[in-house]
């Protein structure tokens, strides 16, 4: 039976034109003309800044890029040599924007695959996927995923931002910990829009036949990054400067950040396990500019509602939770929850014990794995409020050192973990 | 292979045609590199006059001399010491006229260098103009009492000049030189000077040379507050002399050697009232560039720059000459990419140029310097073959200054590759004799007697080049297609199309030409001369292997 | 007399002996039948278990629910429940075809009678079992929704959901079973409509105030949640 052809002849007539390239950078979107045109210009002006010597090929996979006005992208076409002409700046070659035209708003996993079909196609050396919606978009950041792959020839090339200490707090206290533990490479940003990597992870994760699964299709970087650690590739992070903001509506509501995130996560762990089993502790990954920054900016968030909603959320959701947990873990949750508000604390053994009760369940398909995901959001809002209560006088370094102790429980605890995998299911009623 | 010949013969003494010079082949070469006769281990001009057969199978059309006038040859013949003679070491004036009656005889103008701007401080001008401030001909130079004046204006020779003043110790003040401290430059300021510059020009013009090329015309006058260039009394000048050129010697060429950005050069064009043609230099070194690249961006670019210039004017361009490969007309980054690619060790390196040859340049890859050739041959304006680069010569960093690209032509693989039968310690230059070019690798006679030399390539590509007048004085217009490794473009003149695609990358390419506007017509390729399929209303595929170009003519039948 | 009795007693051993010689052969046809049904039962299970398996049913099933369902209910996962499934139904037919075999009267009639509702009995099983699941999967989403939006009372939202979905399935099974056909379905129309109806007059009319209060404070409580929770990522 013939292979799937994803590939259209359009697209692929464009990649001929356009020859081997030493740097790719990738980016998808949908109805963003605004957005595309200044993403498009930013790495434009990053190609003949900082590289100017190199074969260079911007690939965007969208459709219908038009603003508010109903006015089609400038210079969004099919195969374009740019324009952009920079003060001062020699641009030294024909630097090409490619574009595959898709009629639907593409997923991140779709667009992905047709960025490292590029890559492979054209034997990048060293590529990048950022997002046009991401404000902080410059020419800086751009070169910065880009150099320690293309000079360093690191494989996967994670972003590190300054962040404000209450931002973040997923990946502080969840995935950044348990990914480190378990997978033995410490990359702070799991999961965000802009990363780099080489051409030969793009060819791996290309041949991989994971494309039609839902954990692909909303966070595919995480996918990348853990392919890239599993397969013994080199990676680092590269620091970006401030963490964009989240456009309005996007990413902040938590059950659906969860179901992308650690499901994507579990869904790793699914598939990786023969890696993870045996990874002994974790390295840290090297960090190009400082290493991550945290301010200490006032916030105003409601704490008594987080409490709240985890509270309720644990006394109502008791028959899932209990078909999740393990019944000590599960008791002392219990316990914790029958406290004052002000006196609730979500000890790190008993958080970390949660995940990993949870992340056997994922393995064992206790419930729908998606139920199983939601389940966690108010143990979630358990940790996050008792991570504010007893970080709101905390400096960044007495924050940066209770993350390290985090890191530290989660790798001790692994063996439960590990006990929990193989554990044989039993019935609740 | 038939051609198509749209003009006379050249073998004939070529008619009166005002506009010669953009049919033109020109070949540069200097006298003393190309033939001794004597033995005396210095080409002459009875040696040259020998070798017109050569140059006139090879298919050129006019030969370009640089100086061959008496001279301290301090800067190969450009500090000049007498303007209306020859050099002892190259001949007579008498042998200049033989050999110039020979070469006309053959269908081949004569231009000869002309440097206005400045002679050798042995020049009894000079030599009068400095014993005293009260000499007639004090002011035929730039004399200061400080070197303070005309502040800012650059030093061309950087690698040796510190200053464009030098002091006189003779007559005890500074005196101007744009180049050489051993080249005052003349004071055009001096109405003097020109009609002295003016007879000189009507000597050589009385003989029968068919034009002049003006060294460092961009410099002739200075001004406080300038940079000393392209000032507008330059302009003056060069019409007066025009003026006076067309008017007693039709038919005689200017040729302008400015360095300098095309929107800069076309004012030495006037309103074709100045130069007849001007060298094109920018284009130059991004030919090369664009090859390295593997990309058409730097050609693109500078002919897009490049402005429209009277009908009766013409650009010259050309890959390599005697000077170093300069890189002053390109930003610094490409100036840096270019010495990284071609002139890695820093030997090769002179006054912000690459001083190597075309073929070493090229790695000796015949593929490039074809395609180079090529590129040569079907740009618009007159091309110019660098003595040697037909028969791939070599080059020798370890001389000094320039001299490495200056050595003796190589004729065949006997003594000397043929040059001389002097000894050869008494050779001006050492011959070529490494193990790649060599002159018993590479010389004319091995290469005339081989069908698929380089040198009988260059022949049948000249051959094609005469026989269409498109390349000449046709338009220009580039297809830009989506590969950018392809350089595409239409030439038309007159009722004459052809099209030109080039690959310059090195790798085989495949590329879709936009030529549905001339839907209907059939190319043929002009070098075997074979149909290609029609164009149509599709896009035309056409694969290229690694550097391969077409030449297509057009018709539609 | 004796006579008599002799020959009687020789008439029905001869008529005993030409029954059985006329069931023996019944019999055996019986058996051969029922063995060589147990064996394509067992063919058919196993190639059965091994296209399921193909299939991933399992992992479908445990995403569904179902799975939690047959354990609960000690039954095993879904590919070995239809594999042992279809090899009883199998035999069975095998077996019942058997039986028909041996030519009892009034026999053969039940087991048509049975074969013919058997289909509909499957179907019944199918329909209650899907709804027990689609209840379970239903109501377990309704509640983690509820739980993370906030919603003051998500165990009865996530009750009435199963509730409704458990009364759909049980008047789709009676239905299909025959069992009061008429009866339930006038009942189930008339509870669902005016469960509906009841609804909608009480949102709507009595409840207008609540019901603009609940969307304010809906809205509200979307607005503030994005404010004043941290950004996780």
């Amino acid at each position: 039976m013939a292979e799937d052809v994803f590939l259209s002849d359009d697209l692929l007539r464009q990649l001929m034109s356009v020859g081997e390239v030493d740097l790719l950078v990738g980016m998808s979107s949908h109805n963003a003309a605004n957005t595309v045109s200044h993403a498009l210009d930013a790495i434009e002006e990053s190609f003949q800044r900082n590289f100017v010597r190199q074969r260079v090929v911007i690939v965007h996979v969208g459709g219908g890029d038009k603003d508010e006005d109903g006015v089609v992208a400038k210079g969004h076409g099919n195969l374009a040599e740019t324009g952009l002409r920079l003060p001062g700046i020699t641009s030294l070659r024909t630097s090409h924007r490619v574009t595959a035209n898709v009629p639907d708003p593409p997923s991140r996993g779709i667009a992905l695959r047709t960025i490292l079909a590029a890559a492979d196609l054209l034997r990048a050396r060293a590529c990048a996927v950022v997002s046009p919606g991401v404000s902080n978009l410059t020419p800086d950041s751009i070169a910065s995923l880009l150099r320690p792959v293309y000079r360093e020839k690191f494989d996967f090339a994670a972003p590190l931002y300054a962040r404000n200490k209450y931002q973040g707090l997923l990946a502080r206290n969840l995935l950044y910990p348990m990914s480190r533990a378990l997978f033995g490479c410490g990359i702070r940003e799991l999961f965000s829009d802009e990363w780099g990597f080489s051409g030969r992870l793009a060819s791996l994760c290309l041949n991989q036949d994971v494309w039609h699964e839902e954990a692909i299709q909303a966070r595919p970087e995480a996918w990348m990054a853990v392919s890239a650690i599993s397969s013994d590739f080199r990676c680092c992070q590269a620091f970006l400067g401030e963490k964009p903001q989240a456009a309005k509506g996007l990413g902040t509501d938590i059950v659906e950040v969860l179901r992308q995130t650690v499901g994507t996560l579990f869904w790793c762990l699914e598939t990786q396990q023969s890696w993870w089993w045996d990874c002994g502790r974790s390295q840290p990954a090297p960090a190009f500019g400082p290493d991550h920054e945290l301010t200490a900016d006032p916030t105003d968030l409601d704490r008594h509602r987080i409490f709240e909603m985890f509270r309720s959320g644990v006394t109502e959701l008791e028959p899932i939770l209990s078909s999740i947990l393990d019944p000590e873990t599960h008791s002392e949750i219990k316990s914790i929850v029958s406290r004052e508000e002000g006196k609730f604390r979500f000890k790190s053994d008993i958080w970390v014990r949660t995940l990993y009760d949870f992340a056997a369940s994922y393995h064992h398909a206790v419930i729908n794995r998606d139920h199983l995901v939601q389940a966690l959001a108010p143990l979630y809002r358990g940790m996050t409020y008792s991570f504010l209560v007893e970080h709101s006088d905390s400096s960044p370094a007495d924050m940066e050192a209770a993350s390290e102790l985090l890191c530290g429980e989660f790798e001790l605890q692994k063996p439960y973990l590990m006990e929990r995998w193989k554990a044989k299911i039993e019935v609740k009623s | 292979m038939v051609s198509e010949t749209r003009k006379e013969s050249p073998s004939l003494m070529p008619q009166k045609d005002n506009l010669w010079y953009k049919d033109a082949v020109i070949y540069q070469l200097h006298v003393r590199t190309f033939c001794d006769s004597n033995a005396d281990g210095i080409g002459d001009f009875a040696g040259l006059t020998q070798r017109l057969d050569y140059l006139q199978e090879l298919g050129i059309t006019a030969i370009w001399l640089l100086p061959f006038y008496p001279s301290p040859l301090r800067d190969d013949g450009y500090d000049i010491a007498d303007y209306t003679s020859v050099h002892g070491s190259y001949g007579s004036l008498e042998d200049f006229k033989t050999f110039l009656a020979e070469a006309h005889r053959r269908g081949l103008r004569i231009i000869i260098e002309m440097v206005l701007n400045h002679t050798s401080d042995q020049h009894p001008w000079f030599k009068e103009a400095r014993s005293s401030r009260d000499n007639p001909r004090r002011d035929w130079y730039v004399w200061s009492d400080t070197d303070t004046r005309y502040q800012g204006v650059p030093i061309v020779f950087v690698d040796t000049e510190t200053s464009n003043w030098a002091w006189d110790p003779i007559s005890k003040s500074y005196y101007w030189h744009r180049f050489f401290s051993h080249q005052p430059d003349l004071n055009f300021d001096n109405p003097a000077v020109f009609e002295a510059v003016w007879e000189v020009m009507k000597f050589w013009l009385n003989l029968g040379v068919d034009g002049f090329r003006l060294d460092a015309v961009a410099y002739l006058v200075e001004r406080e507050g300038t940079l000393c260039e392209n000032l507008p009394e330059t302009h003056a000048i060069i019409r007066e002399l025009r003026r006076r050129l067309d008017l007693a010697y039709p038919g005689a060429m200017l040729l302008a050697e400015a360095n300098q950005w095309p929107a800069d050069v076309r004012a030495y064009f006037g309103d074709g009232d100045e130069f007849h043609a001007a060298f094109h230099f920018p284009l130059m070194p991004r030919m090369f560039m664009a090859v390295k690249l593997e990309d058409r961006k730097p050609i693109i670019e500078i002919l897009d720059q490049t402005p429209e210039i009277p009908d009766s004017c013409q650009w010259f361009i050309f890959l390599r000459n005697h000077d170093e490969l300069t890189l002053e007309m390109v930003t610094d980054v490409e100036r840096d990419y270019m010495y990284d690619e071609y002139a890695m060790d820093r030997t090769m390196r002179i006054n912000r140029g690459i001083r190597r040859r075309l073929a070493p340049m090229m790695d000796n890859d015949r593929r490039r310097i074809e395609l180079l050739n090529g590129l040569l041959m079907s740009m618009p304006g007159t091309p110019i073959v660098y003595y040697g680069d037909e028969i791939g010569m070599g080059d020798n960093i370890y001389l000094g200054d320039r001299n490495g690209v200056r050595t003796p032509m190589q004729w065949n693989s006997a003594l000397n590759a043929g040059f001389s039968l002097a000894d050869p310690e008494r050779l001006y230059a050492p011959v070529i004799s490494n193990a790649v070019y060599g002159y018993q690798a590479v010389n004319a006679d091995s290469q005339n007697r081989s069908e698929h030399s380089l040198l009988r390539w260059m022949k049948s590509l000249l051959e094609v080049r005469n026989a269409f007048q498109v390349f000449s004085r046709g338009t220009i217009q580039f297809l830009n297609p989506s590969n950018h490794r392809v350089l595409a473009y239409m030439r038309q003149f007159g009722g004459e199309t052809v099209l030109v695609v080039n690959n310059l990358s090195s790798s085989a390419q495949a590329v879709e030409l936009d030529v549905q506007r001339y839907k209907g017509y059939i190319p043929i390729e002009m070098f075997g001369r074979n149909l290609f399929p029609r164009f149509g209303n599709v896009p035309y595929l056409l694969t290229l292997g690694p550097y391969q170009f077409y030449w297509f003519q057009l018709r539609r039948i | 007399m004796r006579e008599t009795i002799l020959r009687a007693l020789r008439e029905v051993y001869g008529n005993l002996v030409h029954m059985i010689a006329e069931f023996l052969p019944r019999f055996l046809v019986m058996l051969i039948i029922i063995v060589i049904g147990l064996l394509v039962a067992f063919v058919l299970k196993y190639i059965l278990r091994a296209l399921l398996g193909v299939t991933k049913l399992d992992r479908v099933s445990d995403d569904a629910g179902a799975s939690r369902v047959l354990r609960m209910a000690h039954l095993p996962p879904m590919t070995e429940l239809l594999s042992r499934s279809i090899f009883w139904v199998t035999w069975i037919g095998f077996i019942l075809v058997g039986l028909s075999v041996l030519g009892v009267a009034g026999l053969q009639e039940q087991i048509s009678r049975l074969f013919q509702f058997l289909p509909e009995v499957f179907v019944a099983m199918l329909i209650l079992f899907l709804g027990a699941v689609i209840a379970n999967f239903l109501s377990r989403t309704a509640l983690l929704a509820a739980v993370n939006a906030g919603h003051p009372s998500p165990k009865i939202l996530s009750w009435s959901i199963r509730f409704v979905v458990w009364i759909l399935a049980i008047s789709m099974t009676m239905e299909e079973l025959g069992v009061a056909r008429q009866t339930v379905i006038s009942a189930f129309s008339i509870i669902f409509g005016a469960s509906m109806l009841g609804l909608a007059i009480a949102f709507g009319l009595g409840g207008q105030d609540l019901a603009r209060k609940c969307l304010e404070r809906y809205l509200g409580d979307t607005k503030k949640k994005e404010d004043k929770e941290p950004q996780p990522l």
